[in-house]
């Protein structure tokens, strides 16, 4: 039995893109596989982990657990939306700090930081914690990735 | 996942008529769906979308002397919204432990009651509100007191294409004590072992709301009187089943439900007293 | 700028492309025309298979073809890094629950899985050994086919797959005032990489390329030739850096299966596992530790009488080589009179267990450091006192007759306790402890090098680590800067596949800084020499003339840049310096452990506590480690890998647990009730101090790290529990459900 897909068209990262999707494929599956942007990524694939965490209509969400044809007329920020040409200063803080190890969870922290900064641009460590709490990085990096996002806080950056 | 056909109906009258097929499925947020999707635990035909139903408000509103919370309403807006804040703190408290902030920002109220998962995080703090659940269709609509609502795990009294469009909660008169409490495994987002909400009015009533301690949440209604006594708080808890599962055993939850529903007592009684 | 100096926490390399989204992953890589795999498995541990139909699923578009045993050589290949027990696709049996019994190919993910969904197995449950009891039973099922074992294993008609017998002294004429008889557990607990293993692979050239997301790409490389009856040089293994590998993706898992279909289909596939089939694929070795142990009235440790118990799973895997290496230190980091102890690696229907950041060392840990506090309270002295007391000083030794103690263990104890605030008043429900924990390093093992000085001096390195978390990438850089002056920025580093880079045994045992670390080293010496060599020839001056300082040359007071002289060297015709660098550790083959250790890991854990009496629910007021690492190449990169072993530590010893039913299924499969530590499972005050005197093997006197701060997690936390609530827990994970048991729940927990 073949799916329908259908066309939907949708903003990521600024551009307008066109995609045919079947139903049952996730905002994940079709920015890694149609739209090739591979840099949100796929662990436990039920909400817990946010290693696929995007910004979906200014809010950030689990990608996994969106469907692609939810999206229909969306505006979706992944990692590679996130500064452009250049790093912001949560990703240059991010390096100084110390806080990515294997790297594998960094693109959803990254977002999830990014979003958590525009909601409280001045966060305490335990809003930055309760923030950041569904996503997990199994390198046990969480005292440093905090201390990034506490680093740039309230525009504390030195870009 | 399997296959399956999606539509994203625009209003009641439709998206009702396409819940009415037996293998059809609602999806509000999808947070619990496309888990269940993805673990084969639902193979539906069809995935009716109800995010662009414009009958399913999706907008707090207080209304006379209730609050009305639309059908569309999700977790993180429950948790920022001033009336939910000011008149129903629990809930707001509630709201503001469900999964992490990702799945805050899918997750509706609506959802999690039609999920009706005995552990739902909400459901404590709805029930000892005394919130109503509304349901339509295109020629009815009932309001379901929440203590009716459920009918076990995973199942509501909800027939088929019947849709919640709002719930409601009863803005109290006077100033009440509220409390709301959770049992987790780990202190970040957490499925909660037990959860329990109290509610206290100057009368002297106590009501509460239990989670993850029966077969679906549960009310229990006590006086202050009562509650002075031992025997008070068995019969106040008598209501309650704990089992053993994966997230802890039935002792522990017991004897978690007699200690934070005291300390939730006395939070709650200790607000009252310094709002009177 | 020149050198970036041993010392110096430089920012990762690689970060960049971590932070943006840039960094390919094994699941990231585009391979053209590729098909997916996706497994089929069992709901339960142990069956029989009778009959698998594959006609429903064949039968869904898409799908390409379904893979059983049938389609593979008879007997079906094995392969395993100690025994070759582990069959590349199940056959006859499944022997833990998601063991893959059929394989379905299909042009897209979803296809195959539905695929995988739509296979029909029939099967009989069969009598599975879930526990370390039943695997001890001699009425249970034999888990390993006798006749897999060589012809006169006295051990084959049981469970037993090997038996060590470890001791020295005389313990039975050892006398001791005081003695603790004690059994701790240590659960299943999984590694929980957020990088799902994932293998792809493809014909090439009369042989095979693979991708995966492994720690060992060499070792993968020789299994496949082996199983594939290729010459190595046909194998190739493309090893991107894996998401987080923590010993979990060392071994061979589906690989040889993935590489199997890609040849007989002639085409790509891609295998990514989803999180639930990494938890049935690997996961530590649980274990069961039964003490003796004997105690002077001084506190002196005089006897370790052991039987310990450790479950391996369906599969060997490298778990002999876990409980052989751990439990052969059984004293630890303590010097001890006489030892007896009867280990024992059991095989079970579960997911056969493998390498895991500690390797073995924190079950150990967990028993001996229990004992210790045991002891400490019987006698009423202090817990550092008693650890002091018994910890061996620099050159003494914890094995009589093997390396000695390579660290001034009783420095880094000592600070562990003053971090803590040790002695100082405690408020009403704290309480704290303090642990000691010792890992050995690697034995034997080799790693090669190439250094190119490419004609404008700027440096490839061509290296076979993993950069898996821990930063190779900086810390080889480091050291090629360091020695040749080159800035940082002009160095680039070449992993990750064998086809160009040369061997390394491994990306484990906390050994490259050491093993890999030398070998840069000694590529950078020669080429050193080489560029002294040549430039003495181009000058016609003796070698002796010719001075190298990092970044420059000088001749009789003449000072030239690097690029001048290789211009200087090559001439019209530009060419390059190519010099290999190696580091071999030949090992004893007399040695039970095929050679000493080339150095010890040591940490201290000290943590503080805060317990609500009513619910058992405690909070991390304070947790220290210090790391002994004898000289932190990177600071910042030792202090972050030294955190998150920890951190990796409080989960094991707070609130992992794999749960199986009595049908050997992993009941919470899954994130949603395997629990990890998250930010808010932070301790509230969290700190990692190093020890650096510089006296250990690698470069600058460096030693390995990165593993030791789990190693002591467990006691120390205990310990703090105890003295907050005055119960003993010997099971782990400590959740507040069993602190609660114990505190509330009559005699368990109630120290005799």
């Amino acid at each position: 039995m073949s799916p329908t897909e259908s066309a939907i068209t949708l903003t990521v990262n600024g551009a307008r893109r066109t995609v045919r999707v079947s139903p049952s494929t996730t905002l994940l599956e079709m920015v890694r596989t149609r739209l090739e942007l591979t840099g949100s990524k796929e662990c436990c694939a039920e909400g817990e982990c946010g290693a696929c965490t995007m910004i979906l209509d200014g809010e950030p969400v689990n990608s996994c657990l969106v469907l692609a044809v939810e999206t229909d007329g969306s505006e979706v920020t992944t990692i590679e939306g996130i500064g452009g040409a250049g790093m912001t200063p949560l990703q240059e803080s991010f390096l100084t700090a110390g806080a990515i190890q294997c790297g594998f969870c960094i693109p959803g922290m990254v977002v999830a930081a990014t979003a958590l900064l525009e909601r409280i641009p001045r966060p305490t460590e335990s809003e930055v914690r309760e923030g950041l709490s569904g996503n997990l990085c199994r390198c046990g990096g969480y005292s440093r990735i905090s201390a990034a996002v506490m680093a740039v806080a309230g525009g504390n950056a030195a870009t | 996942m399997t296959w399956f056909e999606y539509q994203r109906p625009q209003s009641l009258g439709e998206a009702s008529d396409l819940l009415r097929k037996d293998d059809s499925v609602a999806l509000a947020g999808g947070t619990d769906l496309l888990v269940a999707l993805r673990h084969r635990a639902v193979r539906p035909a069809l995935v009716v979308d109800l995010k662009s139903v414009s009958d399913i408000a999706e907008g707090i509103e207080v209304e006379g002397d209730r609050l009305r919370i639309g059908g569309r309403v999700v977790m993180s807006r429950l948790t920022r919204n001033q009336h939910v804040g000011r008149h129903f703190p629990a809930l707001a408290q509630a709201a503001a432990v469900v999964g992490s902030v990702q799945i805050r920002n899918r997750a509706t109220l609506a959802g999690n009651l039609c999920n009706a998962s005995p552990a739902a995080d909400t459901a404590p703090a709805l029930l000892a509100y005394g919130a109503t659940v509304i349901a339509s269709r295109p020629d009815t609509t009932r309001s379901i007191p929440v203590e009716e609502f459920f009918t076990g795990p995973g199942t509501t009294v909800l027939e088929r294409g019947e849709i919640v469009t709002a719930v409601e909660l009863p803005i109290p008169p006077t100033t009440i004590g509220s409390a709301f409490a959770r049992v987790t495994r780990r202190r970040g987002v957490d499925l909660a072992s037990v959860s329990l909400a109290c509610i206290l009015d100057p009368s002297g009533r106590a009501r509460f709301g239990f989670g993850a301690v029966g077969p679906t949440p549960l009310l229990a209604e006590s006086t202050f009187d009562e509650l002075a006594t031992d025997e008070g708080w068995s019969r106040l808890l008598a209501v309650t089943s704990p089992i053993t599962d994966v997230r802890a055993g039935a002792e522990y939850r017991r004897a978690m439900l007699h200690v934070h529903s005291r300390r939730a007592f006395q939070a709650a009684s200790e607000q009252l007293r310094a709002a009177t | 700028m020149t050198g970036a100096g041993l010392g110096l926490s430089t920012p990762r390399v690689g970060g960049t492309d971590r932070v943006t989204g840039a960094q390919r992953f094994a699941a990231d890589i585009a391979i053209e025309d590729v098909l997916h795999i996706a497994l089929v498995h069992l709901d339960c541990g142990h069956a029989a298979i009778e009959e698998i139909h594959t006609s429903a699923a064949t039968g869904i578009e898409g799908v390409v073809r379904v893979f059983t045993a049938e389609d593979f050589p008879n007997p079906v290949p094995r392969f395993g890094p100690r025994f070759a027990d582990r069959p590349v696709i199940a056959t006859g049996e499944t022997k833990y629950h998601g063991e893959p019994l059929a394989a379905v190919v299909a042009v897209s993910k979803e296809a195959a899985a539905d695929g995988a969904a739509a296979v029909r197995v029939e099967y009989k449950e069969l009598p599975g050994v879930y526990s370390i009891d039943d695997a001890l039973d001699p009425d249970s099922p034999l888990v390993m086919d006798p006749g897999l074992r060589t012809g006169d294993d006295p051990l084959a008609d049981s469970n037993v797959r090997q038996r060590w017998d470890w001791g020295w002294g005389d313990v039975d004429s050892t006398e001791a005032e005081l003695v603790i008889d004690e059994i701790y557990t240590f659960p299943m607990v999984t590694h929980f990489s957020i990088e799902p293993h994932t293998f792809a692979a493809a014909p090439e050239g009369g042989g095979v390329t693979v991708w995966s997301s492994i720690q060992h790409p060499y070792f993968l490389q020789g299994t496949l030739a082996s199983l594939l009856d290729l010459p190595i040089s046909k194998v190739r293994v493309h090893a991107p850096d894996p998401g987080g590998g923590f010993g979990g993706k060392g071994f061979p898992k589906y690989e040889p299966l993935v590489a199997m279909i890609a040849l007989e289909l002639g085409r790509p596939v891609r295998l990514v596992l989803t999180l639930e089939e990494t938890f049935q694929a690997v996961r530590r070795t649980n274990a069961r530790l039964q003490l003796r142990t004997g105690f002077a009235r001084d506190g002196r440790l005089v006897f370790i009488d052991a039987i310990e118990d450790f479950m391996m799973g369906a599969y060997a895997d490298i778990a002999p080589r876990v409980i052989s290496k751990s439990s052969y230190f059984a004293a630890g980091p303590y010097k001890v009179e006489s030892v007896r102890a009867v280990v024992r690696g059991l095989m079970s229907h579960t997911t056969p267990s493998t390498a895991f950041r500690g390797f073995g060392a924190p079950q150990m840990t967990w028993a001996i450091e229990s004992q210790m506090d045991a002891a400490a309270r019987a006698l009423t002295i202090d817990p550092v006192e008693i650890r002091l007391l018994n910890l061996a000083g620099p050159g003494e030794e914890i094995v009589p007759g093997d390396r000695p103690a390579d660290g001034d263990w009783r420095q880094a104890l000592n600070i562990a306790a003053e971090r803590v605030g040790w002695g100082e008043p405690l408020l009403p429900g704290h309480g704290r402890g303090i642990s000691v924990g010792l890992k050995a390093s690697a034995t034997a093992g080799a790693s090669y090098c190439i250094l190119r000085i490419l004609h404008d001096g700027s440096v490839s390195l061509i290296a076979g680590t993993s950069d898996m978390g821990q930063g190779a990438r900086t810390i080889l850089s480091q050291l090629v800067s360091e020695n040749l002056g080159v800035p940082m920025e002009r160095v680039t580093l070449v992993m990750g596949d064998t086809a160009v880079v040369p061997f390394d045994y491994s990306t484990s045992a906390s050994r490259s800084t050491v093993f890999m670390g030398s070998a840069v080293v000694d590529a950078c010496q020669k080429a050193i020499a080489e560029l002294r060599g040549k430039t003495a020839v181009q000058h016609k001056v003796s070698v002796e003339d010719v001075v190298f300082t990092p970044g420059q040359i000088s001749i009789d007071g003449a000072v030239y840049t690097l690029p001048e002289v290789l211009n200087d060297v090559f001439g019209a015709v530009p060419g390059e310096i190519i010099v290999t660098g190696s580091q071999r550790g030949e090992g004893d083959a007399n040695h039970p452990l095929g050679g000493p250790a080339s150095f010890y890991e040591v940490s201290c854990t000290a943590s503080e506590v805060w317990v609500d009496f009513e619910t058992g629910d405690f909070e991390l007021v304070k947790h220290i480690t210090v790391a002994d690492v004898g000289k932190a190449i990177n600071p910042q990169h030792v202090e972050m890998q030294d955190e998150g072993a920890a951190v990796m530590g409080l989960g094991h010893t707070l609130m992992e647990h794999l749960i199986l039913d009595e049908h050997g299924r992993i009941v919470n499969l899954g994130a949603l009730d395997y629990r990890i530590p998250t930010f808010k499972d932070m301790p509230a005050t969290m700190e990692s101090v190093l020890v650096e005197n510089g006296d250990g093997p690698g470069p600058g006197g460096a030693k390995g790290s990165g593993e030791g701060g789990l190693l002591a997690t467990s006691p120390a936390i205990a310990a703090a529990l105890s003295q907050a609530t005055g119960v003993v827990i010997k099971d782990l994970p400590l959740t507040p459900e069993r602190v609660w048991e114990a505190m509330h729940g009559g005699d368990e927990g109630h120290e005799q």
